[in-house]
């Protein structure tokens, strides 16, 4: 990895470049305690202070740490291959290699998915073929001149090749799937579909993470507990305000369940004052002018379309708090406008769900109804179930699959010799 | 009470000002006055649009600046039925926007009044820029598009609305079988033969003159010798963009066809929704804002008005309709402010040039859908 991000011209030098880093995977066996070393070690230095303002690496620092890993590697491989060791499973003996070449196809929209998404296959064993997104060339660029600093052997750098290239040149994308064993991808419907579509090898492994979207629930008892209610209206804000709202898992809609005394219009007045905060705090720095305009419209479509609909919001696109009732997702339109429909029940609400869903946030006071409710939402295709606040925790399992295991071959040993 | 008399009133007494000699300030104050007893009016006309002023952050009675006052986003005219502050009775036409292939197009609906006012408002524009005189209108489209109609799309609107400066009305192309059109060569040379020293007046949609009239023509290497034309064109840069022809390409082809100078073409940028307001551009390249109307460009990030030389989104303000809500439309075009006043041309007020659509949203992350049941089609039926 001597330029941390490669500029590509041809489909020949993907092909060269996967070559090589294939060779390292199968020559040079790297076992995960070593993975989970240098890991460590590259956490610490993310926390310098040039860092600091780099969205996402607060979080990475965090997911990078032994301590968070090494359970996921246990749960999701068991705990010979964690040793690099096989492991006897009755007369035969199993172990877990690399797929190879593991394709990473992040999205343009969380700074630090390109990383997250290579973290996972290196844990694997794997060589990284990663297409660096442009907007996020420069954040990637910071965070791997740390893992570059503190991977004296090369060990990790020696495995991974980014490189950066407008994703209409369907040569170099295609160049790039016929080139792996293994693929990550990740993204919105358009994106996604177009990578799907692309000439992989018969036997590679693709992973699809997203499209999906995210809503949020609570309780009367929750919202209306004019206690705790700003506490929970700053948990929304912050799950809002990440990503801009464009994440898979972003709530794009909150139900509010209906309870006696409870009002919506106050809760929405505490919601908007935690927005008016999370703003002040993380005010955007640039917008795309379409967006302004779907905020716009979005604001005045749900005002136009039932003169009993709410809204709250400033003269500028910063946030929108539309309120009214009903059991359907509107239309997303992102751009922290967040739709807070108030239902009669929200066990019917869930009920209609699909897995579109990706993760369900949640503020339910009583445990026997959130029971309720994570086992409807899980039979009804949502994969992730969480507090509010807490939604964009990237971890293992994620879109209702695991992060490591896919991109391993578990490989079967019956010795021949009784 | 706001009665529409008084509304009425107030607009016919803007019209008749000199479109482009009132002072900014002056202006100012007299739309300001109008559009709030417009959007009283649409109150009270219809329940769904007071709700959404109602929620609108700054109260309009207390606003004293026009970009303060609520304003609609142009999307929401996408509605089927047409959002409307008259009755299904009363309307007496409905246009529609050109939208591309797989769009829905905009729908504004037209009383007898709104209708009028349009005509007033685009002659008093034209007026200004090629003089009053009535002369031969060649229009460069099809005769199917000069027929007035109940549905007009925005070609037929444009071409209808220079009507009024017209002697006599020709259409140089006819519609093939497979719904292509063409040059009618034969009816065009003797147009131009008939005409050859005269004034005269040539409308057409800026895509369909340069496939249809220019290209053939200069594949056939023929010249029309008309050289008093002024020729008028509008409907956007998209598709000549697509075919890298610039607007300086554009117009030196058209003029050599013409044989005319190249300031005899004049290109302008209008839309269904803003109803009677066209922008044509000065002989300095700017556009600008009759007395009866305001552009204001918003920063997409604010979306308060930028200062000159910013560019931004454009809001377009027009006192003129009466029948549907499109005083205060943000669209989802971009121009930058040249000066807020003092043009080299004499026009007052504001000055600035189109630049383009908004581009579409580049970043497509994991959250974005389509296709699924969760993407309906934005847009609220009010009737």
């Amino acid at each position: 990895m001597t330029e941390l991000i490669q500029p590509i011209a041809s489909p020949q030098e993907i092909a060269g470049a996967a070559r090589q880093l294939r060779e390292i995977a199968r020559q040079d066996q790297i076992a995960p305690q070593t993975v989970l070393e240098v890991f460590d070690r590259w956490a610490a230095a993310l926390g310098d202070r040039e860092l600091h303002d780099v969205p996402g690496v607060t979080f990475l620092r965090l997911w990078l740490r032994r301590g968070n890993l090494e359970p996921v590697l246990l749960r999701e491989l068991g705990p010979s291959p964690v040793n690099g060791a096989w492991r006897e499973d009755g007369r035969a003996r199993l172990r877990a290699f690399p797929l190879g070449v593991v394709g990473h196809w992040p999205a343009g929209n969380v700074e630090i998915q390109p990383v997250l998404s290579l973290t996972c296959a290196l844990l694997g064993g794997n060589s990284c073929l990663v297409r660096v997104p442009s907007r996020l060339v420069q954040i990637t660029r910071q965070v791997m001149e740390k893992l570059q600093e503190v991977d004296r052997s090369g060990s990790l750098t020696e495995r991974i090749f980014l490189t950066s290239f407008d994703h209409s040149r369907m040569d170099l994308q295609e160049a790039m799937a016929q080139s792996v064993d293994g693929a990550m991808i990740w993204g919105g419907a358009e994106a996604v579909s177009q990578v799907r579509g692309l000439p992989f090898p018969h036997w590679a492994r693709v992973v699809v993470f997203g499209p999906r979207l995210s809503a949020a629930a609570m309780d009367a008892e929750t919202w209306g507990n004019k206690t705790d209610r700003p506490s929970w209206c700053r948990r929304i804000a912050r799950d809002v305000w990440q990503f801009d709202q464009q994440a898979c898992s972003s709530p794009q809609t909150l139900f509010l369940e209906r309870g006696a005394g409870c009002d919506p219009a106050e809760f929405v007045e505490d919601l908007k004052q935690a927005f008016q905060e999370e703003n002040r705090q993380h005010p955007r720095q640039q917008i795309e002018p379409a967006l302004t305009s779907a905020i716009s419209l979005a604001r005045a479509s749900w005002l136009l379309g039932d003169d009993k609909n709410r809204a709250l919001f400033p003269a500028s696109p910063d946030w929108t708090i539309l309120l009214g009732t009903g059991m359907d997702i509107p239309n997303p339109t992102q751009g922290r406008t967040l739709s807070v429909l108030v239902v009669d029940d929200l066990v019917e609400v869930v009920s209609k769900f699909d897995g579109t869903l990706q993760t369900l946030g949640l503020g339910i006071k009583d445990a026997r109804k959130e029971e309720l409710l994570a086992l409807t939402a899980g039979r009804n295709g949502v994969d992730r179930i969480v507090k509010l606040g807490r939604m964009h925790v990237f971890g293992s399992p994620w879109d209702g699959t695991e992060l490591i295991r896919p991109m391993v071959r578990l490989v079967r040993h019956v010795p021949s010799e009784d | 009470m706001n009665t529409l008399a008084e509304i009425e009133q107030a607009i016919e007494s803007l019209l008749l000002q000199p479109p482009y000699g009132v002072d900014p300030q002056q202006r100012h104050s007299a739309l300001l006055a109008l559009f709030k007893q417009e959007l009283a009016y649409a109150c009270e006309r219809n329940p769904r649009f007071r709700n959404y002023v109602e929620q609108w952050p700054v109260d309009f009675c207390e606003a004293d600046k026009i970009s303060d006052l609520p304003y609609l986003p142009v999307g929401v005219f996408k509605a089927n039925p047409p959002l409307a502050l008259v009755g299904a009775d009363d309307v007496k036409r409905t246009l529609s926007s050109s939208a591309t292939t797989g769009q829905v197009p905009s729908r504004v609906v037209l009383d007898a009044a709104t209708a009028r006012r349009m005509a007033k408002g685009v002659i008093t524009i034209i007026r200004d820029f090629i003089g009053p005189a009535r002369r031969p209108y060649l229009v460069i489209d099809t005769p199917e598009n000069l027929a007035a109609q109940a549905e007009l799309g925005a070609r037929g609107a444009a071409i209808q609305a220079l009507g009024s400066f017209a002697t006599e009305v020709v259409s140089c192309l006819r519609s093939g079988h497979n719904g292509d059109s063409s040059v009618d060569l034969e009816k065009l040379l003797a147009c131009a033969a008939k005409w050859k020293d005269a004034d005269v007046l040539v409308y057409g949609f800026t895509y369909v003159i340069w496939t249809n009239l220019v290209q053939p023509l200069q594949r056939q290497g023929i010249t029309l010798d008309v050289p008093n034309v002024r020729v008028l064109h509008s409907g956007g840069w998209k598709r000549l963009q697509q075919q890298a022809v610039t607007r300086d390409v554009f117009t030196r082809g058209v003029a050599s066809i013409f044989g005319c100078s190249p300031d005899r073409v004049i290109d302008y940028y209008g839309m269904v929704e803003n109803v009677g307001v066209i922008y044509p551009d000065c002989d300095h390249g700017n556009k600008h804002v009759p007395a009866f109307a305001d552009v204001i460009v918003r920063d997409p990030l604010t979306l308060a008005p930028v200062n000159a030389g910013q560019r931004g989104l454009i809001q377009v303000c027009s006192v003129l309709p009466t029948s549907f809500p499109g005083f205060l439309l943000l669209t989802e075009d971009m121009a930058t402010v040249i000066d807020y006043d003092g043009c080299p041309c004499g026009r007052r007020g504001i000055s600035f040039r189109f630049a383009g659509r908004a581009p579409k949203a580049e970043v497509r992350g994991c959250g974005n859908l389509e296709n699924s049941r969760y993407q309906q089609p934005q847009g609220v039926g009010v009737a």
